[in-house]
């Protein structure tokens, strides 16, 4: 229910910026991302913000678009933009159960 | 009693697909393809936490065991499994069975700091629990194994452990007249195959469930049900002491994996994760259901008794870029930690004794 709050949530916020609003923004409280699968343009940003009580480690081993953030203290948030297009599969190492796909195309 | 289906096999199936991707190919790749940003400092909002009983609502137990679509539930499945898995004939020296390591006598583990494998050497890490283990998202303290068929696999191999070739094994049991039958009567049209083995250990592992302790007791409102110590206890665990961060909802764990500063050399997950500074150490986060028969404790069965674990958190272990940010001295008084203890104690059920099975011969 919260994961389907959220998601709501980000829709709304994203539509209520408007057209310029090309940052999706990707919520990890309670363990979980906000999204199961978002789709973005090449070098468009992916903003992943730790609102939760506890650090992440958001990272991805998806060829051509390996990123790794570290420890992800709560209370911050990180840009990501992607170079290829492609299924980027994004994980917190620490967290098996948090992961999630992000479609980029072109 | 195990349930039929379930209720989440779709999210468990979800899970196997995204752990397999974890474990493999994560130890050749270069970091730094996507562009990333500054991290900034943000507001954030925290939600109102809604008090003790919001709070008592995270660790209700689950009414159904989850089973994956690809291996539902038969009760055939499970007792041919439990067979399986007591029969000592699974091992080259036909002198191990899986409950060696795992035995229900021990809280399903052994007992021993560490397991102890093929020609009595020691192995290198503490045997875990297999209870509750239908509801891992990942396997092994280093997460190497992403389902419980392939765990099952695992150790039966394993040259340190049980040390027997799957092949050699097959054709040990169809030489044991009484197995072919309850593999055909489990496997309609499949019969014994390694496949097979290995769901038929890892369905009946999953009827392995920790029982009602006192704590559900009194989760379910049951005031009586656990000592006045061990509530204070239950609100350091979530409050001061952030054991929740970790060990949170009804099995006490988030599956996660952590560097929580034991002084071992043992990499854990970093040898699966060499890029990823936080995971060099770092092991997987047990459960804590049946915690009282599961001693010594630690992954390394370094420390005794419940009392040292709690001073190990108090003190934070050994300071190194790997450790859980989590990890920092927490100055709990005396009174904190026996207020700990008394609730860890609460989470330990009167476990029923389990039958060993017949074997085929
Ligand atoms: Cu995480």
């Amino acid at each position: 229910m919260r994961t389907i709050a959220l998601f709501t949530g980000v829709i709304i916020c994203g539509l209520s910026v408007g057209a310029y609003a090309a940052t999706e923004v990707i919520h990890q409280q309670g363990r979980v991302f906000s999204s199961e699968s978002i789709s973005v343009k090449k070098g468009e940003a992916v903003t992943f913000l730790n609102d939760d009580t506890v650090p992440h480690n958001i990272m991805s081993a998806s060829k051509g678009n390996e990123f790794n953030l570290g420890s992800q203290a709560p209370g911050t948030s990180t840009d990501v933009s992607f170079k290829e297009a492609g299924d980027v599969q994004v994980i917190c190492a620490i967290h098996p159960r948090m992961k999630m796909m992000v479609k980029v195309t072109n | 009693m195990p349930v039929r289906g379930s209720y989440r096999s779709t999210a468990f199936l979800a899970t196997i697909a995204s752990a397999g991707l974890c474990v493999l190919g994560f130890s050749t790749i270069g970091f730094g393809a996507a562009v990333v940003g500054e991290s900034r400092k943000v507001e954030i909002t925290q939600k109102a936490t809604g008090g003790l009983d919001a709070l008592k609502a995270q660790y209700r137990r689950p009414t159904t065991i989850p089973f994956p679509k690809d291996d539902p539930y038969t009760p055939e499945k499970a007792a041919l499994g439990k067979k399986l898995y007591f029969d000592t004939r699974l091992s080259v020296s036909s002198a191990q069975s899986c409950a060696s390591c795992h035995s229900p006598g021990f809280g399903w583990g052994d007992g021993l700091a560490v397991g102890v494998g093929h020609g009595m050497a020691k192995l290198g890490r503490h045997s875990p629990t297999i209870v509750n283990a239908a509801w891992s998202a990942i396997f092994m303290w280093d997460g190497r194994l992403p389902t419980l068929e392939e765990q099952a696999l695992g150790p039966i191999q394993s040259p340190g452990e049980m040390n027997m070739k799957l092949d050699d094994l097959l054709a040990r049991l169809s030489s044991i007249s009484e197995y072919k039958p309850l593999f055909d009567a489990a496997f309609p049209g499949e019969g014994m195959k390694a496949k097979t083995l290995a769901q038929a250990i890892a369905t009946y592992e999953r009827t392995v469930v920790s029982e009602r302790a006192p704590f559900d007791a009194w989760i379910d409102g049951n005031e009586k049900a656990i000592p006045e110590d061990a509530k204070r206890g239950f609100a350091v665990f979530n409050g001061k002491a952030q054991c929740a961060a970790c060990h949170e909802g009804w099995n006490f764990t988030n599956e996660g994996f952590q560097d929580i500063g034991l002084p071992s050399k043992d990499v854990g997950r970093g040898e699966y994760l060499p890029g990823v500074i936080k995971m060099q150490h770092a092991f997987k986060t047990p459960g804590l259901r049946e915690i009282g028969r599961r001693s010594p404790y630690m992954h390394d069965g370094s420390l005794a008794t419940l009392e040292q674990v709690i001073d190990h958190y108090d003190h934070a272990g050994v300071d190194r870029p790997s450790r859980s940010d989590l990890m920092r001295p927490l100055e709990l008084t005396a009174q904190e930690k026996a207020d700990l203890v008394a609730f860890l104690k609460t989470l330990t059920s009167e476990l029923s004794p389990t039958a060993v099975p017949v074997l085929p011969r």
